[in-house]
């Protein structure tokens, strides 16, 4: 997905195929129902940038947030362990809150 | 000390040398400090500041030792020596004529690395100079006072390194010089805090102190810290391997080389001996390989997280059909990944396939991978591996011969065994494995295990490997879009991550998924519906509390998407009443 024709600027990360991600995750919704469609497909009839559906987007956008927070958080351990590296027990602490 | 003043005032001579021309106020400026500057003069240029101040030194001692009576005075004039001794560098390197506390300080910065080497010098030296420059008739007496006390000690101990000239002389005088200021070095602390009056000299002295003690560690050996020697073993170790490989992909030397590189490469690769078997295939097999490697190296990096990607779903609507089309592809592209790594991998496959192994294409493909993984240089590995493994797939279809010399690096010779018996199934196997190991080249980086070590416990992997080939398609493309997520992470975090920490953000991702499936399932069938739609996405974020009556939505994708989410996701109303997106 060509995320970074457009974006780029504030992502510093290349988003690639963010779509084709997400239809793993849809994959993995797999293992347990079906028919969880129309979030992926829920394509926008948007002549400019239509490559990704609203569902997805927002699917994106919950990841997004919940990365973030994860991250905070498991800065937030690391800080008080006064460490300069972030640990995977920062991170599982974190998680497990 | 009116005698001792006077020498002093010599022994300021030749810190003073340098401010002396600008500042005026030197009551000690008198007849000795004169003297003693024209000495400096003579006996040293501008530059030798040092060397002047130590002949200057070295000539007042003798003088003043004799005068020398309490510690404090010697280790006061240790701190001014030291700091006018620096000021003296500097000026003596800069503008003699302007000496401002600014320039000086600024001197005094830019050369305040050499002052800390030559510390015992310019300790001693720079003492007297700021003192001098202060142009303050109080500070300069007591500079002067306060000169003397430095000059007494580093003339005693520059005394004896009196003879060696120039460098030389400052070292063995440093070493004297410690000595005394070891000795003197309790005692000096505290004159430090008598001479701070000046800003200057509190400048310097803030200096002094670390160079002080640190210059006993640093002198003896000019400690250095060794490189890192393990990022060069590394390296090393690989180019050794490139030219091992080099070596072995001329027809020559494939004899000797294979036999040269089998106990470096024993590690690497199965402990297979693979001798005259190598010699036949090698020349194919390095032919094959140099060529791949003259080609572009590094887009074939890029391409190879897409081509995983791509590969990926691609080989499992195609392996049942027609693997020799996609072979070709593969290989290509398996090239271009060798090419853009090192021979040194190549080069140890090639050796392996030698090999007459076992008739296990599981087993190479799980060693092929793991070695990939287990490479120091993973990538490098995959590439060549992968470019071996499709150099093998193709030939095996072709020629049986070939799967010899298409051993991917460090695996055993398995591979070989494979190869020759089963061709069609074998190469429907390869694809598999290949479609493995090109998505492990993907994800590598966050699993990258330098250690070599584990390609031994390959072969017992390999079994279990075969049979776990059906959700391998689904967990690359999976891990490489939570290595994405993961990626975020880090920059959310801002802070160096270990790569075990990385991985437990995947599980955690992993986990957060499927939770999330499970409510936006839960939300559907909840409105009656069975498909999932944007509304129960914000009714989840509305749960999850990431929206408020604070926050909304819309600020959230502002924050967070770019800007061309931003339109697709939030409604503006245009012009000629039409909102877009239309709701």
């Amino acid at each position: 997905m060509a995320l970074s024709t457009t974006v780029s600027q504030r992502k510093k990360i290349k988003r690639k195929a963010p779509r084709g991600f997400l239809k793993r995750v849809f994959k993995r919704q797999k293992p347990h129902l079906r028919l969880e469609t129309s979030v992926d497909l829920l394509v926008r009839v948007c002549p400019f940038f239509g490559w990704l559906a609203v569902g997805q987007r927002k699917v994106h956008l919950n990841c997004l947030l919940f990365v973030h927070r994860l991250a905070e958080e498991s800065r937030m351990n690391a800080f008080e362990s006064k460490c300069g590296v972030i640990k995977k027990e920062h991170v599982q602490a974190a998680a497990k809150v | 000390m009116g005698a001792g003043g006077a020498r002093l005032c010599s022994a300021q001579a030749p810190w003073v040398f340098a401010t002396k021309t600008t500042n005026p106020a030197m009551p000690c400026a008198e007849l000795g400090c004169r003297g003693l500057e024209r000495r400096l003069k003579e006996s040293s240029g501008y530059r030798g500041l040092g060397f002047g101040a130590q002949k200057s030194l070295l000539e007042i001692p003798s003088s003043r030792r004799l005068s020398i009576s309490t510690k404090m005075n010697v280790r006061q004039r240790s701190q001014r020596a030291r700091s006018i001794g620096r000021l003296a560098h500097v000026q003596t390197s800069g503008h003699l004529e302007e000496q401002t506390p600014r320039t000086l300080l600024k001197n005094i910065l830019l050369t305040a690395p050499e002052s800390s080497i030559v510390m015992p010098e310019s300790v001693v030296k720079p003492v007297p100079t700021p003192q001098v420059v202060q142009s303050s008739k109080q500070e300069s007496s007591r500079g002067s006072l306060e000169l003397q006390l430095p000059e007494l000690e580093p003339p005693t101990t520059l005394a004896l390194g009196l003879l060696a000239p120039g460098r030389r002389k400052r070292r063995l005088r440093l070493s004297v010089f410690q000595q005394g200021i070891d000795q003197g070095l309790p005692l000096s602390q505290e004159p430090h805090g008598n001479a701070s009056a000046s800003f200057l000299t509190s400048s310097l002295n803030l200096t002094f102190a670390t160079p002080l003690q640190p210059q006993s560690v640093q002198r003896p050996g000019l400690a250095r810290r060794p490189p890192t020697r393990r990022a060069v073993d590394v390296g090393a170790f690989l180019q050794d391997l490139q030219d091992t490989s080099l070596a072995l992909a001329s027809p020559g030397n494939s004899l000797r080389t294979p036999a040269a590189t089998l106990p470096t490469d024993t590690v690497l690769e199965d402990t297979q001996p693979f001798s005259q078997p190598l010699v036949g295939h090698s020349p194919s097999v390095y032919h094959s390989l140099p060529y791949l490697f003259h080609t572009e190296a590094k887009d074939a990096e890029k391409a190879v997280s897409h081509r995983t990607q791509s590969n990926g779903p691609r080989l499992q609507n195609h392996s049942p059909g027609k693997p020799a089309q996609l072979l070709p592809t593969k290989a290509k592209k398996v090239d271009a990944l060798a090419m853009s790594f090192t021979n040194t991998s190549s080069a140890i496959s090639g050796e392996d396939e030698v090999e007459p192994s076992q008739d296990v294409v599981s087993e190479e493909a799980e060693e092929m991978m793991e070695e990939s993984l287990n490479m120091g240089e993973v990538k490098d590995t995959t590439g060549t591996q992968g470019s071996v493994r499709t150099e093998k797939s193709e030939r095996h279809a072709e020629m049986t011969e070939a799967f010899e010399a298409k051993e991917p690096e460090g695996s055993s010779g398995d591979k070989d065994i494979s190869a020759s018996p089963e061709l069609a199934s074998s190469t429907t196997e390869f694809l598999q494995t290949r479609q493995l190991q090109f998505p492990k080249s993907a994800p590598p980086p966050s699993t990258a295990i330098l250690s070599s070590e584990d390609l031994e416990p390959l072969p017992t992997r390999l079994p279990p490997r075969a049979r776990t080939l059906g959700p391998r398609p689904r967990q690359d493309p999976y891990k490489t879009g939570l290595s994405h997520y993961a990626k975020l992470f880090s920059f959310y975090a801002r802070m160096p991550m270990e790569k075990k920490a990385l991985e437990m953000v995947e599980k955690c991702l992993d986990k957060y998924f499927q939770h999330l499936c499970d409510d936006l399932e839960v939300f559907a069938s909840h409105a009656g519906r069975k498909t999932v739609r944007p509304e129960d996405l914000e009714l989840l974020m509305h749960r999850q509390g990431l929206v408020n009556d604070q926050v909304s939505l819309h600020v959230l994708v502002e924050r967070h998407l770019p800007l061309e989410y931003r339109q697709l996701l939030i409604p503006c109303a245009f012009s000629g009443n039409s909102v877009f997106p239309a709701q």
